[in-house]
């Protein structure tokens, strides 16, 4: 638990880096730190770990004044990572990784260990082999989970993020995003992130703070910021496309209709037509007798009087969703498939359900207002 | 002119060898205590808001360098006698040498020292290293190289100087060369003079291979990748 109290600072010059924020981040949560660059982000972040002293306010971590710690006891307490520049190049992966741990006088064995624990963690596989690297002998994305180890080193309850994924390539920050959040599923620390990328903000964080000329503007969960912006600068920052990127937020498994009309494979074009007529639509997912899906039946291909079975006139199916799948990239296949219809469907790629666009309209309208009011009550 | 140089190193080889270590005695001793006193001044310069005293130290360091070695070892003898000390031979040499080789070592220490990159100094600090764990674990291994290629410079360039410490009685393969002179014999000049200069060259050589050694290995691999 983190508490930011009226907590002010001005730099000798007399810029006010940070002007009256007041936030709390509680336990095991994800809070990330947005805003334009300039606007006291990055120097909120060192306040806490009192690489930027304070000028008024107060600060507490764990319920304790920071002022009232030394500052080296206070800094091996927090997890602290920055962009991949920070590794140490002269030291190993190992060295690097064991940093708090040897300043805190682990014995050896329980040093070697740790290291290696935390490179199986971060995917550096295998972990004998990474240990024995250098900086300069891994590619970026690698350094930066080397980073990540780093920061986790001696198991801080708290972990101080200063736009890690800052420099690396899209794909590669993407899947370390997506790492990440498995990882902090698994470890629940309080995290404070910074970033300036609004989607990076919505993928990661429990809560937003977003920032703007040193003052916290709103803090709030992402789908409230992208559903009720507290004023123009925040609409402004979130973007006109802000519906877009809260679909991020819901996943397929929400919306999907669960209970899909399906026709077999061995069922007769004319009975597909009439579940069509009854159902009010113009494609239906055929399946096999065992449930897996075949592919699409449409109405073009059916006639009233025919009796042949379904199975030799089926669309095939281009792409395929399942039930973890953020709503933004469904809706980006659904724009591929040649259908306009999602099929959901689990590992032995047996149909649970079916994505409309209707439905999607529907249930993501829905869906979004009753979560910004639960959110706004809570 | 060059048979009867090579005749007097062939007929004088234990001769020849007994200046060579006499020099190389004086280049070493200077050296060595030119890297204690550099680097112990470079390290406390280089600390953070003594960057005004570290401009200063380095001027003075180069403005020794520019004073003729001849005149430099005159004023030491007058001031090592006013201060009661040996005045002639060994000492005053040492100390001038000592003198000049501070600039390279002093500077190369204090550049290194303060250039590495701040986000690892920001890192080390953020995970709670104390200034003077950042200095002795991230600092001066990461600068190593660059003293070693300060104090490599120093002693090339010590080599030649401590030839014209031989004028004062300190020794060395200088003796060669101001015997040459005072007896009008050149082969006696050449003798001496390739000799300073094959001293330095394979100073410099092995110097050169220590420098890459001394670099961490990690720092080594990202000059390759």
């Amino acid at each position: 638990m983190i508490e930011l109290r009226d907590v002010t600072k001005v730099f000798p010059g007399g810029t006010r880096a940070v002007d009256g924020v007041t936030l709390a981040v509680h336990e095991g949560e994800f809070c990330v730190l947005l805003g334009p660059s300039g606007c006291g982000k990055t120097t909120t972040l060192r306040l806490i770990n009192r690489l930027v002293s304070l000028t008024s306010g107060a600060i507490a971590v764990g319920g304790q004044d920071i002022q009232q710690l030394r500052v080296t006891q206070l800094r091996r307490r927090i997890g602290y990572a920055i962009q991949e520049i920070g590794l140490f190049p002269h030291m190993t992966v190992e060295q690097n990784v064991v940093t708090v741990p040897r300043l805190l006088h682990w014995p050896k064995a329980k040093r070697r260990k740790r290291a290696r624990d935390l490179l199986d963690l971060l995917g550096l596989t295998p972990a004998e082999e990474f240990v024995r690297r250098y900086p300069a002998e891994l590619s970026g994305g690698q350094r930066q989970r080397v980073g990540v180890a780093r920061a986790l080193g001696a198991d801080p309850a708290i972990l101080l993020m200063d736009e890690p994924f800052g420099a690396i390539d899209p794909i590669t920050r993407e899947r370390l995003q997506d790492e990440f959040l498995r990882i902090q599923r698994e470890i629940r620390k309080t995290v404070v992130f910074v970033t300036h990328d609004i989607h990076e903000a919505i993928k990661l964080g429990d809560r937003i703070a977003l920032m703007k000329e040193g003052r916290l503007i709103q803090h709030a969960s992402p789908s409230q910021l992208l559903g009720q912006p507290a004023d123009d600068f925040v609409r402004g920052f979130v973007g006109t496309d802000r519906t877009l990127k809260a679909l991020r937020l819901t996943t397929v498994h929400e919306i999907m209709d669960a209970e899909p009309a399906v026709v077999g494979e061995e069922e007769t074009l004319a009975a597909a037509q009439r579940e069509m007529d009854s159902r009010g639509r113009s494609v239906l997912p055929v399946v096999s007798t065992g449930g897996v899906f075949l592919g699409w039946i449409c109405r073009s291909a059916s006639s009233e009087t025919d009796l042949v079975p379904v199975g030799g006139r089926i669309t095939p199916y281009l792409v395929l969703g399942s039930q973890g799948m953020p709503l933004n990239e469904a809706l980006a296949l659904m724009l591929e498939s040649a259908t306009g219809t999602l099929a959901v469907v689990d590992e032995e790629r047996r149909l649970i359900g079916v994505v409309t666009f209707d439905r999607l309209f529907e249930q993501l309208r829905q869906t979004y207002a009753e979560r910004v009011a639960s959110e706004v009550e809570s | 002119m060059l048979s009867t140089t090579w005749h007097y190193l062939v007929g004088h080889w234990s001769y020849v060898g007994q200046l060579t270590l006499e020099h190389i005695r004086i280049v070493f001793l200077a050296n060595g205590l030119a890297v204690v006193i550099g680097l112990a001044l470079g390290i406390f310069v280089s600390k953070r808001g003594r960057e005004g005293l570290a401009e200063l130290v380095l001027y003075v360091a180069g403005i020794l360098l520019t004073v003729p070695s001849l005149a430099l070892y005159g004023i030491l003898m007058a001031l090592l006698k006013a201060l009661g000390l040996m005045s002639i031979g060994l000492v005053p040499v040492v100390v001038a040498l000592t003198l000049y080789g501070l600039l390279p070592i002093l500077r190369n220490t204090t550049t290194a020292i303060r250039g590495i990159d701040p986000a690892m100094i920001d890192a080390g600090r953020g995970m709670g290293m104390s200034e003077g764990q950042i200095l002795w674990r991230v600092r001066i291994p990461l600068a190593v190289p660059a003293i070693m290629a300060g104090l490599r410079q120093a002693i090339v360039m010590n080599v030649g100087i401590a030839a014209i410490g031989a004028y004062i009685g300190a020794g060395g393969l200088g003796q060669l060369i101001f015997r040459g002179i005072a007896n009008t014999r050149a082969d006696l000049v050449l003798a001496g003079a390739i000799c300073v200069s094959l001293l330095a060259v394979v100073l410099d050589v092995t110097l050169g291979a220590v420098e890459r050694l001394s670099m961490p290995r990690g720092v080594r691999k990202e000059g390759q990748g």
